[in-house]
């Protein structure tokens, strides 16, 4: 009995959640680097 | 005959956002209202008292977001409709944390990563081995007693879902694991911030053991920002490099259960090593460095910290929402009891090690 990575499943096609956040953190530091984010206040 | 035990890619369904985004909106929108409520409230309230001089303990936002979430929750219910928008409170999370990696200097987090890395090294071992023990003291089932391990040692929820798949457990045994470190998760909440100040911590030290000590990585920054704001940058700091071990722990726990259930491991484990690293580490290390090369400038990074700030808004009020008492008394009581006097005693050992490395380190 062999343990295996699962090269013959079809792989997912969605984006995991960790790869989306990084996605949106890194969109909103060029915004505000960029100056279309301007001031947020808290 | 040999047969293989495949370590699936496809990780559950929580770790992903669903394509349909309108099915977000209305839970998303719950979070955010609990979470201004829980900041209006807290401004109200100070304003009040001091407005008619009175001397009561500031109640922070953050309570009072986890508060309201868990009258929802444990009340009224939440509905279905809601549900897809609240799973996304992980998701804000994460964002946060890439987002607070503006406010450190790489030099710090190379600081105080180390010093973390040092504790949680020491937790990981201390942790898998006081887990066991107490697993097989109270005859829970091994593949249980693993993912109890894995959750305390590591990173709570995301852990025992990476090495449910690996070891090839039961998902009632996932349930059990998962229902133990969220029960305990959201008892420390109520606890961690009390001993820190009892104990006089600075925000540094009690942020590193937040973040050691918290297993799920929602609750390690509630449990921080409980305390300061600086506490909750600490705790982020080292409940990150905490994560970062999630790979090789669960790799481990998957080469140990082939060996046990006589099989072989096959495949790259290099490759294993990436799929498992949260890669939101990553982000938070480049923002890190971004800021490192004065990419930002102060503004900006005020600005990024503040939305940071306002992504933590929505896990807390998450959090809150999560807790639900009823779901948790029909998972049983002998997992959450292990799980409890591991808690106490990983909380305990934590704490020894981060007042140890605060002397050493200078913290």
């Amino acid at each position: 009995m062999a343990v295996q990575e699962s090269e013959a499943k079809p792989r997912s096609r969605t984006i995991s959640i960790d790869t989306w956040a990084v996605i949106l953190a890194l969109l909103l530091a060029v915004l505000v680097r960029f100056g279309l984010l301007k001031h947020i206040g808290w | 005959m040999a047969t293989s035990t495949v370590l699936t890619r496809t990780e559950p369904q929580r770790q992903r956002l669903p394509w349909n985004l309108l099915a977000l909106v209305p839970g998303v929108a719950l979070l955010t209202l609990i979470g201004m409520a829980g900041k209006v409230l807290e401004q109200s309230i100070s304003r009040y008292t001091k407005a008619h001089h009175l001397v009561v303990p500031n109640i922070e936002y953050v309570l009072w977001a986890i508060l309201l979430g868990m009258l929802i929750s444990n009340t009224v219910g939440v509905a279905r409709v809601f549900r897809p928008g609240i799973a996304t409170y992980e998701f804000w999370l994460k964002s946060g944390i890439v987002l607070l990696g503006a406010r450190f200097l790489l030099g710090d987090v190379l600081k105080l990563g180390t010093v973390s890395l040092g504790i949680v090294v020491i937790e990981l071992v201390l942790s898998i081995g006081l887990m066991t023990l107490l697993g097989r003291i109270f005859k829970l089932s091994p593949k249980l007693t693993s993912l109890l391990a894995v959750g305390s040692s590591i990173c709570g929820v995301s852990a025992i879902i990476a090495a449910k798949g690996a070891i090839d457990a039961e998902d009632e045994d996932a349930s059990f694991a998962i229902a133990a470190i969220l029960a305990l998760g959201a008892l420390a909440l109520f606890t961690f911030p009390p001993i820190g100040h009892w104990l006089h911590m600075s925000d540094r030290l009690y942020g590193l053991w937040a973040g050691t000590g918290v297993d799920n990585t929602a609750e390690a920054v509630a449990a921080g920002a409980l305390f300061s704001d600086a506490a909750a940058k600490i705790a982020v700091l080292a409940k990150t490099t905490r994560n970062a071990m999630i790979g090789f722990v669960v790799l481990g726990y998957a080469i140990y259960w082939s060996a046990r259930e006589g099989r072989t491991v096959e495949g790259s484990k290099a490759s294993f090593l990436w799929k498992k690293f949260p890669k939101f580490v990553l982000g938070f290390l480049f923002i890190s460095l971004l800021a490192s090369l004065q990419f930002f400038s102060r503004d900006q990074i005020s600005s990024l910290a503040n939305l940071s700030r306002w992504a933590f808004l929505l896990t807390f009020a998450g959090v809150g929402l999560r807790i639900n008492f009823r779901e948790m008394k029909k998972q049983g009581l002998r997992p959450f009891v292990v799980g409890a006097v591991g808690e106490v005693a990983i909380a305990g050992i934590t704490l020894g090690l981060v007042l140890v490395a605060g002397r050493i380190a200078g913290l």
